[in-house]
């Protein structure tokens, strides 16, 4: 039985604690764009910003703290750098609660240059927005530099990205989640340098009032946003590659594809978030078509290499279903609908009819919601349930992925929905040109509801063990 | 429905911009400038309904108040202070208005016609807003790729998930076999796509002209089109306005898109409500977004960035007209 580490059931209480809040601003949103919360109106663009900032940063840092615990195993662990990185968090959540709920500000949450400067809040709430987002930025830069550092004690960075798999050496053996951690931490690194430097920016505007150029602070936001958001995605792939073989009872390596493949991504993820910009004509055109050709290369490796490494790994394997295996699986296939539904939104021509509808939350929450949520929480769950094994009850089971599958869907299909037929993202109510955007928003409450139900039952399962195994650890 | 008149009064909002043309200074501007935030008579939305303010407040702290709210409220005036926190503390911005303009909207507020705004109108048959599937041949296209890909996906997972009813040991090497397929097809598929899509882009070549130039300006939370280019509020006033535009069907029309402010989207939706064109609005630069109407009725502009606590109230119409008279 392994050992119970505080600091995880720390982040896995965070993200328990966190998450049915969240969830319950973005049914709130959906209610008022049905309509259906008149008075409430004035609250939807902070709450927004609320949810936006908060789940991104949740699932960000739980997803870092799944692939901290997972590659200690191989590294050593440093709970001391975690904590850290958990004081930083919590400080920054109570700054962000301060601005939004003291003082409505609302940028959205990747407070597009100038809006946190242009906005009806107080100058006040701005600010503290800023500090919101430094002290966490800071803490997780180091968070990332730290666990950088922690790999490089034990492996050569080469050995770390696997460039000896790629010459063609199958020696020393290199586990892949200590492969994609190193990637998706060094593209970590990428992202939040292009944070820090907007907010520099931010800062200079605020102290000195010289301003920046729209431009250059638009390509620094969508760097920092769209890298920080690919490699939340790509540390839970990192978790799933090293705890699925454990129910598949069959080992799941790395190689020479393995490594070229997350080689590539890290290369390829830095140049996608082009596709961003595609609406700015001002933007040079040769970016515009790297954009759309890396973006169409991204979804070769994941696809070809870890999808279907993933589903050789199960093919008639003696497969261990539990609750924690049923969501890995589940969640690779939401990664990969997100994914499709991403690369058709990031061709040029579609990009021109889709930007800002509601189909780029459709796909972003496909792979978060469908993804990225089920890989943490999954192994959150996993982690309790191996040290504790209280005998998982077939209804809770069923009824978690069940409500899971039918509420998150049904949830993403009313995004989807809307966006194909032209409904734009970020609008608190609906204009009489796209008024059928209310009638999908009721139907996606009602499956938000189911989705929040589901989290309910798995919450009181997994916080049964999360407490069995604190009092024992 | 509790709703349906709710949804007539903002419809009734929405028409209205179609009547500047023949409405007075003071009702196009109000339509164009504070249209987004308040109604006369159709109830309060950002902040209150306007409806016998004229009354209430005296002309002086109105016309103040329409020039500087910002600065009423610094200064701690008690009306403005009060309305300030009964409306959840968003303030009024202040629009860059003169004593004039500010007289002029006090008029048509005073002269009791806001009610009947769109009925008002005179000349010019109704058009309708934009309102339908929302759907076009790109937007269908995109959506059945998806779903056909999604299905795949889905049965591919399901057959994955019940192999492991029947465990047996699998063929490695038959499996790398089949990625290897798999890769091969996959990138050809990514390839041809690529080569097929990638230089249909809604980016204006250098070759050819308009047949038109229409200088958009954005600024919280307006779209405003004049005649001549805008770098700054001044210029609003003699850049020459156009109140109302009307485009003959056919034409190439390039819109020159700024903002004066934050980033804002200039988002056109074709007379069946979907997303025909768009491209951002940015302060410091000018996106020029070339486009062809081949179909005559009234088009709508929606904001397709978010800018703040009205965006979504953010819009205009214009005309594209069959006959030549345009
Ligand atoms: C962004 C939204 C917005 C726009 C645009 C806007 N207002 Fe306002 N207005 C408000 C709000 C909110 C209030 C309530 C006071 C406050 O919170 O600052 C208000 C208050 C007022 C009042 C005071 C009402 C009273 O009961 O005394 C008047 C008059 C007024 N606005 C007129 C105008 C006019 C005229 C325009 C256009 C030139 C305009 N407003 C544009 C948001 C707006
Ligand atoms: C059932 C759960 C959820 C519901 C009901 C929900 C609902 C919503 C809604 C209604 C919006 C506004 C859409 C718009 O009009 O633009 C939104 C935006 C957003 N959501 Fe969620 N959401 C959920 C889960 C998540 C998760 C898991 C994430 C994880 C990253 C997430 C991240 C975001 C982000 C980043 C935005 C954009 C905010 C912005 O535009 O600034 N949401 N969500
Ligand atoms: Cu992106
Ligand atoms: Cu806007």
């Amino acid at each position: 039985m392994h050992e119970m580490k505080k600091v995880t059931l720390g982040w896995m209480a965070i993200v328990l604690v966190l998450f049915p809040i969240l969830l319950l601003l973005g049914i709130f949103m959906r209610a008022v764009q049905a309509n259906g919360l008149a008075n409430a109106e004035e609250w939807f663009y902070p709450f927004m910003t609320l949810h936006g900032v908060g789940m991104v940063g949740v699932w960000y840092v739980g997803a870092m703290a799944c692939a901290e615990r997972v590659i200690a195993r191989y590294t050593g662990s440093n709970d001391g750098l975690s904590y850290v990185a958990m004081g930083g968090t919590v400080a920054g959540v109570v700054l962000l609660l301060v601005c939004v709920l003291g003082g409505k500000f609302a940028s959205g949450w990747y407070f597009l240059y100038p809006l946190p400067f242009k906005g009806t809040w107080p100058i006040w709430s701005a600010t503290t927005f800023l500090l919101a987002m430094t002290v966490m930025g800071a803490a997780w830069l180091v968070w990332s530099l730290g666990l950088l550092v922690g790999i490089a004690r034990k492996y050569s960075l080469s050995h770390a990205l696997g460039w000896h798999y790629i010459g063609g050496a199958t020696e020393p053996d290199v586990p892949p989640a200590v492969i994609i951690t190193t990637v998706s931490l060094l593209a970590a690194v990428a992202s939040l340098l292009a944070g820090v430097v907007v907010l520099v920016f931010f800062f200079v505007e605020l102290l000195f009032g010289i301003r920046s150029d729209a431009l250059l602070m638009k390509n620094l936001t969508f760097f920092f946003g769209h890298v920080l958001v690919n490699l939340s995605l790509y540390l839970g792939v990192a978790v799933i590659y090293d705890v699925l073989p454990e129910y598949a009872g069959r080992p799941w390596k790395a190689n020479k594809i393995v490594a070229i493949s997350w080689n590539s991504v890290l290369a390829i993820v830095l140049m996608a978030y082009a596709h961003h910009l595609y609406m700015d004509f001002v933007q040079p055109t040769s970016l515009q078509y790297l954009g759309q050709i890396a973006s169409y290369a991204s979804s070769l490796p994941p696809a070809v290499v870890t999808i279907f490494g993933a589903l050789t790994l199960v093919f008639h394997a003696k497969m261990r279903w539990t609750l924690a295996s049923g969501m890995f699986f589940l969640a690779l296939m939401g990664w990969a609908i997100g994914g499709v539904g991403a690369v058709i939104d990031s061709t040029i021509a579609v990009n021109a009819k889709f930007h800002n509808t509601l189909w780029v939350p459709a796909h972003f929450h496909t792979y978060m919601l469908e993804g990225l949520v089920l890989m943490v929480l999954g192994y959150f769950y996993h982690y309790v349930q191996e040290h504790t094994r209280i005998p998982e009850s077939g209804l809770v089971r069923i009824l978690t992925l069940g409500l899971f599958v039918i509420g998150g869907y049904g949830f993403l299909a009313t995004f989807y929905l809307s966006g194909a037929n032209s409904v734009p993202r970020r609008f608190a109510t609906y204009p009489a040109e796209v008024a059928h955007g209310a009638t999908d928003s009721a139907v996606g409450v009602m499956f938000a509801a189911l989705f929040l139900l589901g989290l309910v039952v798995f919450t009181a399962s997994a916080l049964r063990r999360w407490f069995r195994a604190s009092s024992d650890g | 429905m509790r709703h349906t008149s709710l949804w007539i009064g903002i419809s009734m909002m929405l028409l209205a911009p179609a009547v500047w043309a023949d409405a007075s200074d003071g009702q196009r501007i109000f339509q164009q400038s504070c249209a987004a935030c308040h109604t006369v008579g159709e109830g309060k939305r950002l902040g209150p309904d306007l409806e016998g303010v004229t009354k209430t407040r005296d002309s002086a702290w109105l016309n103040r108040w329409i020039r500087e709210p910002d600065k009423m409220i610094a200064e701690g005036d008690a009306i403005a202070v009060r309305l300030l926190n009964e409306y959840g503390r968003v303030p009024m911005p202040n629009l860059g208005l003169n004593a004039e303009q500010a007289d002029a909207v006090i008029a048509f507020l005073a002269s009791g016609s806001g009610a009947a705004l769109p009925a008002a109108a005179t000349g010019i048959a109704h058009p309708e807003p934009p309102t339908g599937e929302g759907r076009g041949s790109v937007q269908n296209t995109a959506s059945i790729a998806f779903l056909a890909i999604t299905a795949i996906i889905v049965l591919v997972f399901l057959y994955v998930a019940r192999s492991t009813g029947n465990p047996m040991p699998v063929d490695v090497q038959k499996a790398y076999k089949l990625r290897r397929v798999f890769f091969i097809s996959g990138l050809v598929i990514v390839v041809g796509l690529l080569a097929t899509t990638l230089f249909t882009t809604p980016y204006p070549d250098a070759a050819g002209t308009p047949d038109r130039v229409v200088h958009v300006t954005t600024l919280q939370f307006n779209f405003v089109f004049t005649q001549e280019p805008v770098a700054s509020a001044q210029d609003l006033q003699t850049a020459g306005r156009i109140g109302n535009l009307e485009l003959p069907v056919g034409s190439t029309v390039e819109f020159r898109v700024t903002s004066l402010d934050t980033t804002h989207g200039f988002g056109i939706y074709s007379p069946q409500g979907a997303v025909y064109a768009q491209t951002q609005a940015m302060p410091g630069y000018t996106n020029r977004l070339r486009v062809k109407f081949s179909e005559p009725g009234v088009y709508s502009v929606l904001c397709m960035e978010y800018c703040g606590a009205a965006h979504h109230l953010m819009k205009t119409v214009f005309t594209v007209r069959n006959d030549d008279h345009a």
